[in-house]
């Protein structure tokens, strides 16, 4: 039995060390780690639990039957992050490259599986080289195994992407359908066809990194959340952000106690809003001087710049933040946001996550671009998503609220639950220039006249009290008390319960 | 007794005279501009009048319109503050016409004091210590020598309307002298139209002494000792204490004496400041000017003496005599001030403007206005509020810092730990620039002029500057932190019953190229950190979210600031700013093979000095640029701003686009 045991140890010592030990001096030299040393940072110590250790490839041509290593290339299992449970499967640069084969495949689909049947998330760690070329169609057909998942566990279990490495071709499609995807920067990228392919294709010269780096996915296509600096950055911010998420759609959204009075008044709020009504202010400002401990997980940072959105707490339960940025665009809507927003939101609805609204929207941003760019249908998703969703939705206005742009920001019609103003909220068909030089076309002539107009109608519309008056406002609160009122809702909220007609599923416009 | 005056003023110096005339009984009236209208001074007075639009000259500067506030309002006085019409001899007399009493020197004293050659006259007769030099108007460059080897080399050629640097020149010898004069003459003709130009000696190793003296209506002066305002940067002064740590008691006499002998010479009746200059060589002083009105840094004064300035200064101007001699005057301890100003002393100190995200002063237990604690402590003398704004109108200083203690050092300390305590976020401050300074072993030895920080700091203030003198105090805070926080992550709901995470003790933290194994355990109020041997008990009640890391390091009080970044937290100390990431041993073992990115060269790049909008850029890709040629124009605060290229360069690509708002530092051009 000793010999037996023996030989145990020894098999998982040569499984663990995948590609062997050159191959991960290799992968340490391009500065990334091995696939099991992310998994060690990513959960909690000692808690892993590793599946299929010794599985291998069933491939026989090319000379493959000869060349075969203990977990080919992924390895899966499952363990904690904070206590909490979490599925993981982590791509094995030294083993085949981390080529995808029909084995590989099977060993995600198996975590995707079982994090289904025990309602928990998944998240990937990918750095592959693509699909395993000598097993031809049977890799094709394992891709195809996982983006079935993929599209059957979303809105059931939160997945994770975090790529660390290659992921290209076929093999970006598995991320792009989970909830987030995280990069590093300078080691990782995502394309569907690569710069050499670009080049002959449509004699664009481009660099992986430009085409498809992550800084290229954070800024300019969105496609990714977070870009971070190195492996070790990227795993324990992981961590951090696996705090905010439910285990799965039945839950609540995780509690973490915080000493942060909710009743906490902020007089520096009574002053965000300037005077003037073109001047900007960063909505950061108030987002983070409500929340919990003024703590904000912002995602797609450097994306859409004009609408924020990401994670923080409210009396320790999580809640998702959207808010137009005055500072950007004068915080406008635009297919970008639009599209940002609406894709939040919704994962927010699918995991019972409370919606927090800040508004400051004059409108849908105009232009060709914009309209031959589709604004209809892509700012259509954002009032879709709001609509539809039935998680508890707090909006406060902070200043303008104009036009259909009003109506798309969680408003009272698309049955916000609590909608606040601040005494500075403007809410109207559009700002009182516009609106003066249409109502009164035939004074346009007359300056003096127009001015007058402008300032009556501004007296008039650019207030809070018009929308309260018919009840589309709740209630006008004072700047300072922002945090109580929202908290306060919120737990008025806590037992919130509607649902929608039953459906196969919505037709969202997509 | 005065029943209401004005204050025609604006920030901290407004909040300062509001708060003596109220506990005083005195009503007061604001005024103040529309760019003013939500500002502190506004809202502590009893009542305000809005003078005009932003810009000074057309509210804070008009006489005419403050006169109508007067009468508007029935005050009875103007208290002036420092600047402004503080020291304008024509808005003081016609006050004096319209019946309302000046809160300060009469017309004919600050007229006497105004001109710099008139006033040395004065000093002259009235036997007070004057620069050897020639106080006539020089004309030729021949005479300018023979006038120079009269009074001994080396000498400084002023031009008499000279000032903030402009028109000055110093000469070692004939010939230096010679084209000293021509080029200063030639700069004060095109710099102020008055091309007047005299001599006096070169003080070396010059320091910039004081003495305030105090007068009344009915004869009376007194000198309430001096102020040492030799810590300046270009000219600005940033740090007074009083006393001088360079003064003797004879030498103060002896100042003193002369200085109530040339405020008697004018008749001078309120508060005001005989400027002298002392040689740190020979302990020589020279009377430099007169400044007739209250000035910035006399809370140093007010500290040492329990004396309130702005009081006194009312009850002189309502006719009441003094009421004490000058043997009564005491000389209590010592007190500094440090001047916290919107500026970034990593950038060059280039001033920063915009909203007051957080304001946070360190606690106070002195007030203006109120008799100092016996212990002495710290005052805070400010105009803003957190959510307040620091506008591109007036000046940029934020707040007086001031400490009182009994001694020297241990004012040092108290400001030590003042500044630590002092949270701006928002705007710039040069708070790390004051502790570095008060760190400096020839400032805390008392051994400077007037010279420190030019000799100190030449290339300019940098990170390097401010090297942490205890670093065990960051290494054990943050290794606190991040323990705390993970005890608080054990805390989640939705834990693996029976699987619970159990956060580990040992910790690897990573402070700038070093890395500390340390040991934190939990213990009553805070944390035990074994480190390097030692066990350090750190104790506070900071909470997740708070600037202020307040507690006792191994009993010892202190104060931290810290923000988190990321997975770093991002400490404030002592004038460092320093970044340190706690992990455990295993996470530190493979972050060291995580490869080091250099940060990009950034001297290709055109980048952003401020936030603002790019209106313009003036070059396209491929063009050629010469030093000196015009790349692009921000607005930012209504001012344009035009970046001009600092070599000769070709530019490689566009990286932003006129119409963009621009962040600080945001690259707009690459160059090849």
């Amino acid at each position: 039995m000793h010999e037996i045991i023996e030989q145990l140890d020894r098999k998982r010592e040569q499984a663990r060390l995948g590609g062997g030990r050159k191959r991960i001096e290799a992968q340490h030299k391009k500065g990334k780690l091995s696939a099991r040393e992310r998994i060690e940072l990513l959960l909690d110590p000692g808690t892993f639990e590793e599946w299929d250790m010794f599985k291998e490839h069933r491939c026989t041509d090319f000379g493959m039957a000869e060349s075969k290593i203990p977990g080919d290339g992924v390895v899966i299992g499952y363990g904690t992050i904070n206590g909490r449970m979490v599925f993981v499967f982590s791509q094995d640069f030294t083993v085949f490259g981390g080529a995808l084969s029909e084995a590989h495949a099977e060993k995600i689909c198996k975590v995707m599986d079982h994090a289904m049947k025990v309602g928990a998330p998944v998240i990937g760690l990918n750095d592959s080289g693509g699909a395993r070329i000598q097993e031809g169609v049977a890799s094709l057909g394992g891709y195809a195994d996982v983006f079935q998942r993929n599209a059957m566990a979303s809105g059931v279990i939160p997945q994770i992407s975090l790529i660390m490495g290659p992921c290209a071709g076929g093999a970006v499609y598995s991320p792009a359908m989970t909830d987030f995807i995280f990069m590093v920067k300078d080691t990782s990228y995502m394309f569907v066809t690569g710069p050499e392919v670009v080049k002959t294709v449509t004699h664009e010269e481009v660099t992986a990194e430009e085409l498809g780096g992550a800084v290229t996915h954070t800024s300019k296509s969105g496609v990714a959340d977070l870009a971070f600096e190195n492996d070790v950055d990227a795993l324990l911010m992981l961590r951090r952000f696996f705090n905010y998420l439910p285990l799965n759609n039945k839950e609540k959204p995780p509690l973490r106690p915080s000493p942060d009075p909710a009743d906490r008044l902020d007089y520096s709020l009574d002053t965000l809003v300037p005077d003037n009504p073109n001047k900007p202010y960063d909505i950061k400002e108030l987002i983070i001087k409500s929340v919990d401990d003024c703590d904000f997980f912002e995602l797609q940072p450097d994306h859409a710049k004009n609408i924020v959105i990401g994670f923080a707490r409210m009396e320790g339960q999580t809640v998702g933040i959207v808010a137009n940025q005055p500072m950007v665009l004068a915080g406008c809507l635009d297919i970008k946001s639009s599209i940002k927003a609406a894709r939040f939101v919704r994962f927010c609805d699918a995991y019972n996550i409370p919606i927090v609204t800040f508004v400051d929207v004059p409108g849908f941003m105009p232009g060709t671009a914009q309209e031959y760019g589709g604004i209809i249908k892509h700012g259509a998703k954002l009032l879709y998503a709001y609509a539809e969703c039935t998680v508890p939705k707090i909006t406060v206005i902070t200043r303008k609220a104009y036009g259909g742009a009003y109506d798309v920001m969680a408003s009272k019609h698309l049955r916000g639950d609590v909608n606040f103003a601040w005494p500075s909220a403007e809410i109207a068909v559009m700002g009182p220039k516009g609106a003066v030089e249409i109502i009164f076309r035939e004074e346009k002539s007359d300056k003096a006249l127009l001015a007058e107009r402008e300032a009556e109608y501004k007296a008039k519309f650019a207030n809070p009290f018009v929308a309260g008056a018919r009840g589309f406002i709740d209630d006008v609160i004072q700047p300072h008390e922002t945090r109580k009122r929202i908290c306060r809702s919120l737990v008025m909220l806590r037992n919130k319960s509607i649902t929608n007609p039953w459906r196969k599923h919505g037709n969202i416009p997509l | 007794m005065f029943t209401k005056i004005l204050i025609a003023n604006r920030g901290e110096i407004a909040c300062r005279v509001i708060k003596t005339a109220r506990r005083m009984g005195i009503k007061t009236v604001a005024v103040y501009s529309e760019a003013d209208k939500d500002a502190l001074h506004v809202d502590l007075a009893d009542e305000a009048v809005c003078i005009g639009p932003a810009a000074s000259k057309e509210s804070y500067l008009r006489g005419d319109k403050i006169i109508a506030a007067c009468k508007e309002t029935g005050a009875e006085a103007v208290h002036p503050g420092y600047g402004f019409l503080s020291e304008n001899e024509a808005f003081s007399r016609t006050l004096e016409e319209a019946g309302i009493k000046f809160i300060g020197p009469k017309h004919y004293s600050v007229a006497a004091m105004g001109d710099k050659i008139a006033s040395k006259k004065l000093a002259l007769n009235a036997r007070v210590n004057i620069i050897p030099g020639y106080n006539d108007p020089i004309d030729t460059p021949e005479q300018a020598v023979e006038i120079a080897r009269g009074i001994g080399y080396p000498v400084m050629i002023k031009a008499s309307a000279g000032g903030g640097g402009k028109g000055l020149r110093v000469a070692f010898n004939d010939q230096e002298c010679h084209e000293g004069f021509a080029s200063c003459k030639n700069e004060a003709k095109n710099a102020f139209g008055d091309d007047r130009v005299f001599m006096e000696k070169y003080v070396e190793e010059p320091r910039h002494i004081e003495i305030q003296v105090l007068g009344d209506a009915h004869g009376n002066c007194v000198y309430l000792h001096e102020r040492e305002c030799s810590i300046q940067r270009r000219h600005q002064k940033v740090i007074e204490e009083a006393p001088s740590p360079f003064l003797d008691a004879a030498t103060r006499k002896a100042m003193g004496e002369q200085a109530v002998a040339l405020a008697k010479a004018v008749n001078y009746q309120s508060a005001g400041t005989v400027e002298f200059v002392v040689g740190g060589k020979d302990k020589q002083f020279y009377f430099l000017e007169m400044n007739t009105r209250l000035q910035v840094e006399h809370p140093v004064t007010e500290c040492i003496t329990g004396l309130d300035l702005v009081e006194l200064m009312i009850r002189v101007a309502a006719g009441e005599p003094l009421p004490f001699k000058q043997e009564e005057i005491k000389l209590n301890g010592w007190a500094m001030e440090c001047r916290i100003n919107a500026e970034d002393p990593f950038r060059n100190f280039l001033p920063s403007t915009g909203r007051l995200v957080k304001f946070l002063p360190p606690a106070t237990n002195m007030v203006a206005a109120e008799p100092m604690p016996g212990a002495g402590g710290v005052r805070v003398d400010t105009g803003v509020y957190e959510g307040g704004e620091i506008s591109m109108f007036y000046d940029s200083m934020i707040a007086k810092l001031i400490v009182h203690g009994a001694t020297r050092d241990q004012a040092i300390v108290r400001m030590r730990d003042a500044l630590n305590g002092f949270v701006i976020r928002g705007v710039a401050s040069n708070i790390a620039f004051q502790s570095a300074l008060m760190k400096n072993p020839r400032f805390v030895a008392g051994n400077f002029n007037t010279g420190l920080i030019g000799e100190e700091y030449p290339k300019g203030f940098n990170a390097s500057d401010v090297v942490h003198d205890a670093p065990a105090m960051l290494v054990c805070v943050a290794a606190a932190i991040h323990r705390q926080y993970l005890m608080r992550n054990a805390k989640i709901s939705g834990q693996m019953p029976g699987h619970e995470y159990r956060p580990g003790e040992d910790f690897v933290v990573l402070l700038g190229a070093g890395q500390h194994a340390v040991k934190v355990t939990h213990a009553k109020g805070g944390w035990d950190v074994v480190f390097a041997g030692k066990t350090h008990e750190v104790r506070s009640e900071w909470q997740f979210g708070q600037y202020l890391y307040q507690g006792t390091l191994n009993g010892e009080v202190f104060c931290m600031q810290v923000e988190r970044h990321g997975l770093r937290y991002r400490l404030y100390h002592w004038g460092t700013q320093a970044d340190v990431m706690v992990e455990t041993a295993r996470a530190a073992e493979l972050q060291a093979l995580m490869p080091v990115k250099l940060p990009p060269d950034m001297s290709k790049f055109l980048l952003s000095p401020m936030p603002g909008l790019l209106t313009q850029i003036a070059v396209a890709p491929g063009q050629e640029v010469k030093a000196g040629e015009i790349l692009a124009k921000i607005e930012a605060m209504k001012m344009e701003n035009v970046l001009k290229a600092e070599r000769d360069c070709v530019v490689e690509k566009l990286l932003a686009n006129p119409g963009e708002s621009l962040a600080v530092d945001q690259a707009i051009i690459a160059f090849r």
